[in-house]
């Protein structure tokens, strides 16, 4: 399975089968033979690909590859979709998670997500962070909770805009504080795995720098797995980086490699800007 | 002409004038319609409105009028002979006998050669109009067509124009509204005030006692009527306030099972079902009320030792709940769907349970149609008359005990209306006041619940 870049003329770089090494030597959670179907469309398809203790993986692809698919899977929040079916095998330690017995709710306690479209509820900026944990009770006071928005929203890089306005509603907000409001939401609740979808598509510069700062200290503890367009975010902030086109995990590997040494001809053709 | 036929002609000029407009636009610009200002459509309209319009007002407004300016020349006709000295209420008795004449029905005067004269004045005046009514408004919309279609040039900003005229529509359509609420409360207040001469303000707010009924002759015996409103008020309170204890709960966790947990097949054959409720005739919930539901209490209050007259506000209250579950389900439901997907999500992403997001989420969004559900069903409690007539009885009890028979401000004002009536007797007038009294409450109940909504709602885009 694991190719080195010496014998990279045995890779057939037209195959839809992935190439490099999916495997993790301390996986978090394990996929295998994932394929994601809306109604008769099929979204993603074979995906084998585990995901590291403390490790970020970034997930890039052109639009509409099934990046978001896959990633919903991870916390089952295809459940909620009407006409979605995902099969095949996940396991989170060793637990299926799409186990009729899986404790739904609190697997989502565990693996959080922030939307690739921010979806603030339409309460005040405070009530959007508490919410995670007042349901969780993480704080028993007021002052507990105001804490944890507080350093939730400062980790965001949210925290000097809205401090003023905390309660004003989180809709009222720009489509990048939505963003970061989101982001602050989801890491309120301490989660261990972190899904982020595209977390930085309307964010400025200064704003993407905070987020993927926050990204290396949540690294230190949990596991990232992140959805994105730019590539030299993904340079910057991951370990590996998976490739996905067209419902196919056509690549995986170690960041720097796939950057710089792509072994399949689609990943090279997208990286290089010749697709996508 | 007949009206409708000249109704008809007016409709087809009309649509004939949005074709010429149409097809003329087309031709000042040799096909080349980018050169125009505005769209063809808009030409097409444009002509129409002008072709239309203002035929259709003096076509509306002379048909109005009509019968009465005739009438009074056919009036002012009269030899003086017939007219001097007769009361307005006869003189209207003699126009009735015209008119009728005139429409060739059977009179009681019969066949008197002055009224006849004048009949046949009012047929030659009527026919007269006609002839007249034809040739202006069809000229109206012939010059209307003739000189709008000038208009039709490739800068003239005509679809400007036009929108002016959908928005005077629009403004229109809802000043009537307006003006139809404000005669309906005009008519019902100055009744009531005639009323209040005759009982004071403080005794119909303040008074414990209803008895409306009066003497009717002097040397009659009778009691002298009461007219305490309050009885009535808390009759009302307390059959409403059973009936939304019955339908609140019911209607809300229904429409929350049905927009949240329910599967698409079960959905689309509960909800029409539930609708159903609200398409029954009160009348046969007042069947029910009565033969059905009220003995059941009566017997199981018995059995627990529990005095129940055989008509109980309980009795009605039940059933007028189950009448109104549909109005708050269905607008909830409504409502609860239209809260989008994301917002579930997000509440769900962050580890809240389905009832959770329920509570936290999807209520407090929907809230604003949820109190207008509750709000329609309230006023429908609080105007419902039949089902009350049928089990609640007709005694204006004072009483907060929902086993005794109690009675509502509407059922009073229909037995007050009913039969033959004085219309200027308290008794008569006093239905006025009480419907008077009926929309200033349900007025400060939309108004509170209008607040409570603006302050509460969590708006979601
Ligand atoms: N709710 C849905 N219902 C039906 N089809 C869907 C749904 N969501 C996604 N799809 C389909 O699945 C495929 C993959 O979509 P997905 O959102 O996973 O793409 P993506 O890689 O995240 O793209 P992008 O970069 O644009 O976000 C698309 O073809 C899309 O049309
Ligand atoms: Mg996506």
């Amino acid at each position: 399975m694991n190719q080195g870049s010496a014998d990279k003329t045995r890779v057939d770089r037209t195959a839809r089968k992935t190439v490099g090494d999916f495997t993790h030597p301390d996986p978090r959670i394990t996929c295998r033979n994932v394929s994601v179907h809306y109604g008769d469309k099929c979204a993603v398809r074979n995906v084998d690909l585990d995901i590291g203790r403390n490790e970020v993986i970034a997930l890039i692809g052109p639009s509409g590859c099934g990046k978001s698919s896959f990633l919903r899977c991870l916390n089952r929040m295809n459940d909620t979709i009407e006409g979605c079916r995902v099969s095949g095998e996940f396991r989170m330690d060793g637990n299926d998670l799409y186990d009729p017995d899986m404790d739904v709710v609190l697997l989502r306690a565990q693996v959080g997500i922030v939307f690739q479209k921010p979806n603030p509820f339409p309460k005040s900026i405070f009530d959007n962070v508490a919410y995670g944990p007042r349901i969780h009770g993480l704080a028993q006071t007021r002052a507990g909770v105001e804490e944890i928005v507080e350093t939730s929203l400062k980790r965001a890089g949210l925290w000097e805009e809205v401090k003023d306005y905390l309660n004003d509603p989180g809709t009222s907000l720009s489509g990048g504080q939505q963003q970061r409001l989101c982001v602050a939401r989801a890491i309120a609740v301490n989660p261990e795995v972190v899904l982020m979808d595209e977390p930085c598509s309307a964010l400025d510069p200064i704003a993407t720098a905070r987020i993927e700062e926050l990204i290396d200290e949540l690294s230190e503890l949990y596991s990232i797995v992140i959805v994105t367009h730019s590539m030299q975010q993904a340079a910057r902030v991951s370990e590996r980086t998976a490739y996905f086109h067209l419902g196919d995990l056509i690549e995986v590997g170690a960041t720097d490699e796939v950057f710089t040494k792509p072994q399949h001809k689609l990943t090279e053709d997208y990286i290089t800007g010749r697709f996508g | 002409m007949s009206t409708p036929a000249l109704a008809l002609a007016v409709a087809l000029l009309t649509i004939l004038g949005y074709w010429i407009g149409r097809r003329r636009s087309f031709a000042v610009v040799a096909n080349d319609t980018s050169k125009l200002h505005s769209r063809p459509t808009y030409h097409g309209f444009y002509v129409a409105i002008w072709c239309g319009i203002p035929a259709a007002f003096v076509f509306f407004f002379w048909v109005l009028f009509e019968g009465y300016l005739i009438t009074d020349l056919v009036v002012a006709g009269l030899p003086e002979s017939v007219v001097g000295g007769l009361s307005a209420d006869r003189m209207n008795l003699v126009v009735n006998d015209i008119l009728n004449l005139a429409s060739g029905n059977i009179v009681a005067t019969e066949s008197d050669p002055m009224l006849r004269a004048a009949a046949d004045h009012y047929i030659q005046l009527q026919s007269m109009s006609r002839v007249a009514l034809v040739v202006l408004v069809l000229s109206l919309a012939v010059a209307g067509m003739g000189l709008s279609l000038r208009a039709v040039q490739p800068h003239n900003r005509v679809r400007n124009r036009v929108e002016r005229v959908v928005q005077i529509f629009l403004i229109g359509s809802s000043t009537i509204a307006v003006f139809a609420t404000i005669g309906i409360v005009l008519s019902v207040l100055f009744e009531a005030i005639r009323f209040f001469e005759a009982v004071p303000l403080s005794e119909f707010l303040f008074g414990l006692q209803w008895s409306p009924q009066m003497a009717i002759r002097e040397d009659q015996v009778g009691s002298s009527g009461a007219f305490g409103a309050i009885p009535l008020f808390a009759g009302t309170l307390l059959i409403s306030f059973i009936a939304m204890l019955v339908a609140v709960p019911v209607g809300l966790m229904s429409a929350i099972y049905l927009g949240e947990y329910a599967s698409r097949k079960v959905r689309a054959l509960v909800k029409p079902l539930l609708e159903v409720l609200a398409g029954i005739p009160t009348v046969v919930y007042g069947f029910f009320a009565a033969l059905t539901v009220a003995p059941f209490i009566r017997d199981n209050g018995s059995l627990l030792g529990l005095d129940v007259s055989s008509e109980s506000a309980l009795a009605a209250g039940l059933v007028m709940g189950i009448m109104i579950i549909p109005f708050v389900s269905s607008l909830s439901d409504d409502v609860i769907n239209a809260v989008p997907q994301a917002m579930r999500d997000g509440s769900e992403a962050l580890g809240a349970t389905r009832s959770e997001t329920i509570k936290k989420v999807v209520i407090p969004a929907a809230l604003p149609g949820i109190v207008g559900g509750i709000l329609l069903a309230v006023s429908r409690a609080i105007g419902e008359t039949m089902i009350v007539v049928m089990a609640a009885g007709l005694a204006a009890n004072l009483t907060a005990n929902p086993l005794e028979a109690v009675t509502t401000v509407t059922v009073q004002i229909v037995t007050l209306l009913v039969g033959d009536q004085e219309f200027d007797s308290p008794k008569t007038l006093a239905a006025f006041a009480l419907g008077l009294m009926l929309f200033i409450v349900t007025l400060v109940l939309n108004v509170i619940a209008l607040h409570v909504v603006r302050r509460y709602r969590e708006q979601y885009e």
